[in-house]
């Protein structure tokens, strides 16, 4: 019966043959390391960072709506629910271009790939709320400060109190009409990439596929 | 140092210790474009992070542990990876003889390590790499006792499924 130890000395012995064996590719090598590719990570950071100044100009201007239109809650009230959505999403793509930025390769296995999970957590998290709250925010209340900021019209009058108010409840239900229609029917849906990733995003799949592997390398990391 | 003379002293070491690059290819991909693709994703990462190696340490467990977190991240990445154009015919590290050529033992163990996760892969390598538990533990970030009992529960799992 052979065991770990001497599967060891049977390693060792190729790993002798190995240092004869193995041709490395010199030309191939000086052109991967003397290429400038950018690192996945520092994309990403740089990335986060530009839709967090994006993010910045429109609460800037969301901001002014509000301060402009203070004793008018029905135009400040969805000004205020666009602002909070956009500086929610600005605070997410720091934490993230922030944690991206931190991630050293160099550093213990442990350390790195939890760092990397909890990354991929808040990502996925974040991609997940701004799918299903994006769809409020971005529809009825951007709606009514966009019509009074840019051209002074009253979207209450011209579409209607109850058109907005059924809108905005429409929008309200649709989250978890979306999460129990991803999880019922996502896997039916279509072949497309991009459909099943925002399908799996809703359902929170990918989210729990990350926590777990989050919870497989903090069980390994730990003493038991 | 001036960039040319990084770039010999990177390649002189990478030479020296390409068997790792090799194992840790091997170990975690078996099929051999993704194996380059690999290879290739290493040896930019080394090289980006060369200029912060501390020469106090040990280049063997610096390379582990950076090759180590790109290959486990290699396949969970959901991010588009860069990749350098290279010809079916030219491989980064490549093994003389023919892979079909390994000793038996040696292929067993390769299909053991496919059957496990990619923290316990990394284990397993640097366990049969003769590696320390200090060396062990300082690559994987745990505490020795903790790598002492998972290699534990590694040579049970392998006396089951091998025995």
């Amino acid at each position: 019966m052979m065991d770990m130890d001497t599967f060891q000395q049977k390693w060792a012995e190729q790993d002798r043959k190995l240092d004869v064996s193995i041709r490395l590719n010199r030309q191939l090598l000086m052109a991967s390391n003397m290429t400038y590719v950018q690192s996945p990570l520092r994309r990403f950071a740089f990335f986060q960072m530009l839709e967090a100044l994006a993010g910045v100009a429109v609460a800037m201007m969301t901001g002014q709506f509000i301060y402009a239109h203070w004793h008018e809650p029905r135009f400040v009230l969805p000004a205020v629910a666009l602002h909070i959505w956009v500086i929610a999403n600005v605070a997410a793509s720091v934490r993230q271009a922030v944690m991206a930025v931190q991630i050293d390769y160099a550093k213990p296995i442990a350390v790195i790939q939890k760092q990397l999970e909890s990354l991929r957590v808040l990502r996925i998290s974040v991609i997940r709320w701004d799918l299903l709250t994006g769809q409020i925010v971005w529809w009825v209340p951007f709606m009514i400060v966009a019509f009074k900021s840019f051209w002074g019209v009253d979207a209450y009058r011209v579409f209607g109190e109850t058109f907005l108010t059924v809108n905005m409840l429409f929008g309200l239900a649709l989250i978890p009409l979306a999460i129990w229609l991803s999880r019922k029917f996502g896997e039916r849906m279509g072949r497309s990439v991009i459909v099943k990733g925002l399908v799996t995003a809703i359902a929170g799949y990918n989210l729990n596929a990350a926590i777990r592997s989050l919870g497989t390398v903090s069980e390994f990391a730990s003493e038991n | 140092m001036t960039i040319p003379a990084l770039q010999d002293e990177f390649q002189k070491l990478i030479e020296e210790h390409k068997k790792i690059l090799y194992k840790v290819c091997n170990s975690y991909c078996r099929n051999r474009d993704a194996r380059d693709d690999l290879a290739q994703e290493i040896i930019v990462q080394l090289w980006r992070s060369f200029e912060r190696f501390d020469k106090r340490y040990r280049f063997s467990t610096w390379m582990y542990r950076i090759a180590l977190n790109v290959a486990i991240s290699f396949y969970r990445s959901e991010s588009t990876r860069t990749r350098l154009v290279i010809s079916d015919e030219e491989q980064l590290v490549q093994a003389v003889d023919a892979p079909e050529s390994e000793p038996e033992e040696i292929a067993m163990l390769y299909r053991f390590i496919d059957g496990l996760d990619p923290l316990n892969k990394a284990l397993a390598l640097l366990y049969l790499d003769g590696n320390t538990y200090t060396e062990i533990a300082s690559v994987l970030g745990i505490s020795e006792t903790n790598a002492a009992t998972k290699i534990n529960r590694l040579k049970n799992k392998m006396r089951h499924e091998m025995g």
